[in-house]
């Protein structure tokens, strides 16, 4: 059962996590009356920068190589640990919540390490940017993972999993969440994935060197990693049971629109945020993340008072 | 101010002044020649009398007549308005003058700029690196705007010093000249401590083409349209700075419905670029929604252009004595109906702005350009303006404007909103403009222009969007270019912006750039 459920969820996330982050440039690109790229845009970047050279800085040393495929394998070990159509996940008791955070911040790590690595300015200012959203960004993170175990009794990722009502401590978890993977996804108000300015760039300045496949593998892990959060807070806020208590096809049908449907109201949101919203100034972040972690600290609170 | 009155003013200031010779060559233009030796202190004098920063200064290469050079320093008389310039002679043997840049900033880059195209030395002044003429291509010993230069002599090249910010944590971020986005090459070196910016050194120059030698040596009347090129962006203002003083030269005013027309596209000009730099200003802090609004008022405005008079950017309509074209009923009126929905689209578009706190906050209190500093170092038009300095050419040399009750726009906080707020505020007077200026304009008036053309030099000036756009024009008598001096108001505002973001963080910088918005080409000519 484990093999092939690890088969298909690795396929499916691999497959669907572009269209999502395509989708979400359609929306933006309606909402500014703007004809804009096709959803499928980044399966074609993707493919363009598969096909194309690499050229890689001269002070760069093996870290710079490694650092692409140790980012991929991180999300990819993260979104095994995930369960997604059934209550347990292929990775199931490999780990739980924290594993989840730590394995996403070693490929981070080896991301910021990488462009310290390639010697150029833009690059360096990059990583320290990246690295300073991510210290207030993870404790936030660790609070809401704290509040979601108080819930459900265990920091087992597969607790979560199925239908349960949504008491408010969850719904001030999810909020929390979403504030946060904001920042971790690098989307406006943190950070700004559109932008030419070497300036302002966050995660972009970061990868500055990359090109060619390694540069689409990045671009790729991140595609998963933002897909996986969504998946995260669509189950905490969104809940959906397993799609085996669906005893007839209708019911599988009306399943699986449900279980896009809740993906596809993060992904409007995320992108009418976008829209509505300037980059807030570098330092402001930390207000921004602050208050995440205030939402994270009273979901805590509400679940230790169970309601 | 005529002559004697000014000579006596200077003179209750610095005793041993006297001219050798004082003349109003035009109604707006005074011409004093003075002696090397007390060009220094006569200067100075007139800069504490009228308040002006040095609004240009500039040599002329005259070895071939009289055996001599000549530097022309202009100043600016608000109260009067009137252009004021002392001009010394520099004979070729010893050519260099006091420097003034030591007790005024604004002159210190034009002095330099002197330096490397003429080879005349401003003694005293401690900065003389290159602006135009890179070290890496440019062997020293090359002065390219004089007379008896043909072609680059090879030599040993240099290297360009910058200016090194040391200590504990200080970084430099090396930035330019190519950028990430479709615009004009500009190195600028970043020395920053963290995020905050320390010290920020340009260094332009990379679009230098030799514009003003290229001038030289053309017909008057013709060189028109090549100064459509100079900077693209302000095609017309460039041109119609470059008519005036032909025009001048040749004797004639222009006035009527050439000059409502001239007014009309002026204006036209101001308002695409206005709002494109709102969108831009918009787009740098990341909110891409009236970004797009933005670029969607910018672009009905250059198709309104391009029906009026064919062209999106405004060239081909100025001509030495007048314009290229007319506007009949049926294009007034689309006009009239385009700037009527072009206000409801513009009012939307700023309430979108100023009532978002995400953008307010980035703009706010963000670069800030002191009015001291601003006027220290002589930046002009829109920019010194938002910081308080209440210069508009538009106000002092009205011409048609007076008739339309032009009201000058001035901010005092000197920060990225002020600035903002300006080019709201100009927008919005540009659109009232034009509307009066239609009402005004009669069919049927021609202009009947044979040039005169003889020996004789003019100043010409317009206020373009971004500020004054000032040409020096001096022909000889068969109506040919001898020089063409050229100041955009780019020049003296990029120092504006070295400024301003002091102690901003880095990833303000862009914004800060964008509120400028100044030209490459305009400045490095």
């Amino acid at each position: 059962m484990k093999i092939p459920l690890a088969i298909i969820q690795l396929i499916f996330i691999i497959l669907f996590s572009p269209f999502l982050s395509g989708l979400i440039t359609k929306i933006k690109n309606t909402l500014r009356m703007r004809k804009g790229q096709g959803v499928f845009q980044p399966y074609l970047n993707l493919r363009k920068l598969f096909l194309k050279r690499e050229v890689i800085s001269e002070t760069a040393s093996w870290v710079f190589g490694v650092a692409p495929f140790v980012v991929m394998a991180s999300v990819l070990t993260a979104a095994l640990l995930i369960p997604m159509f059934i209550g347990q996940s292929p990775l199931g008791g490999a780990g739980d919540f924290f594993v989840l955070i730590f394995v996403l911040a070693l490929g981070r790590f080896f991301l910021a390490l990488a462009a310290l690595d390639a010697g150029s300015s833009f690059t360096g200012m990059g990583s320290s940017r990246e690295m300073f959203i991510s210290s207030l960004a993870e404790p936030a993170v660790c609070l809401v993972i704290f509040s979601v175990s108080l819930q459900f009794g265990s920091t087992g990722i597969a607790a979560s999993f199925g239908m349960h009502p949504v008491p408010v401590s969850l719904l001030v978890a999810g909020i929390a969440l979403f504030m946060v993977i904001i920042a971790e996804t690098s989307r406006i108000p943190v950070d700004n994935q559109e932008t030419h300015l070497e300036l302002t760039m966050v995660h972009e300045a970061m990868i500055l060197e990359y090109s060619g496949k390694r540069l689409a593998l990045i671009e790729w892990a991140a595609y998963i990693k933002q897909m996986l959060w969504f998946f995260v807070i669509a189950q905490l806020i969104f809940p959906i049971a397993s799609f085996s208590c669906c005893n007839n096809f209708s019911g599988l049908i009306s399943w699986g629109m449900w279980y896009l449907a809740r993906i596809m109201i993060i992904v409007i949101a995320v992108a009418i945020v976008e829209v509505s919203l300037a980059k807030m100034r570098l330092f402001r972040v930390a207000d921004f993340l602050g208050f995440g972690f205030v939402l994270a600290v009273i979901s805590v609170i509400c679940a230790i008072l169970r309601i | 101010m005529v002559c004697s009155e000014i000579i006596l003013a200077v003179k209750k200031l610095f005793p041993q002044f006297s001219v050798i010779s004082c003349e109003e060559n035009y109604a707006d233009e005074l011409i004093m020649k003075v002696t090397p030796q007390i060009f220094k202190e006569a200067c100075l004098a007139l800069h504490k009398i009228l308040l002006s920063s040095v609004v240009m200064l500039f040599a002329l290469d005259e070895r071939e007549k009289t055996g001599k050079f000549v530097v022309n320093c202009v100043f600016l008389n608000l109260r009067q308005s009137k252009w004021i310039t002392v001009s010394i002679d520099i004979p070729s043997e010893t050519p260099y003058f006091d420097s003034l840049a030591q007790n005024m900033y604004s002159s210190s880059f034009f002095e330099r700029e002197i330096w490397e195209m003429f080879g005349i030395e401003p003694k005293g002044n401690p900065d003389l690196r290159r602006l135009r003429l890179h070290d890496e291509v440019w062997p020293q010993g090359n002065f390219p705007l004089r007379k008896d230069f043909t072609k680059k002599v090879e030599g040993s090249l240099g290297e360009y010093k910058f200016s090194r910010v040391e200590g504990k944590g200080i970084f430099e971020i090396p930035v330019g000249p190519v950028h990430a986005g479709i615009i004009g090459p500009g190195h600028f070196r970043f020395s920053v401590a963290g995020e905050p910016i320390i010290n920020l050194e340009q260094r332009l120059g990379f679009t230098h083409r030799g514009v003003e030698k290229l001038f030289e040596g053309r017909n008057c009347v013709e060189a028109i349209r090549f100064s459509e090129c100079v900077s693209g962006d302000a095609a017309f203002a460039h041109s119609l700075a470059f008519a005036l003083a032909c025009e001048k030269i040749c004797g004639v005013s222009v006035s009527g419905e050439a000059a409502y027309l001239r007014a009309i596209f002026l204006e036209l000009e101001r308002m695409y670029n206005h709002v494109n730099d709102i969108g831009g200003i918009a787009t740098d802090v990341g909110f891409s929604f009236p970004a797009a609004l933005s670029a969607i008022i910018k672009e009905g405005i250059l198709q309104l252009n391009e029906k009026l008079c064919g062209s999106r950017y405004l060239k081909k309509i100025n001509l030495v004595g007048g314009v290229s074209l007319n506007l009949d009923e049926n294009k007034k009126n689309s006009t009239r109906i385009f700037l009527k929905n072009i206000k409801y689209d513009f009012s939307e578009l700023t309430k979108i702005l100023f009532s978002s706190v995400s953008f307010m906050d980035r703009v706010d209190s963000t670069g800030v350009l002191k009015k001291k500093t601003a006027k220290d170092i002589g930046v002009n038009g829109l920019a010194a303006r938002a910081s308080g300095i209440p210069v508009d050419l538009r106000k002092y040399f009205p011409g048609v404007y007076k008739e339309a009750g032009f009201k000058m726009a001035i901010e005092e906080s000197g920060d990225v909103l002020a600035r903002l707020r300006m080019r709201v505020s100009e927008f919005k007077e540009s659109c009232r403009l034009i509307e009066e200026f239609l009402a005004k304009l009669k069919n049927g008036e021609k202009i009947n222009f044979s040039p005169v053309l003889k020996e004789a030099s003019a100043l010409g000036y317009v206020e373009a969007w971004r500020g004054p756009v000032l040409y020096w024009l001096k022909t000889d008598s068969r109506g040919l270019i001898e020089r063409c001096k050229i100041v955009d108001a780019s020049f003296c505002n990029w120092q504006g912006l070295s400024y301003a973001v002091l102690g901003n963080i880095v990833p303000d910088f862009p914004v800060c750039n964008k509120s400028f918005d100044l030209s490459y080409s305009g400045n490095d000519l």
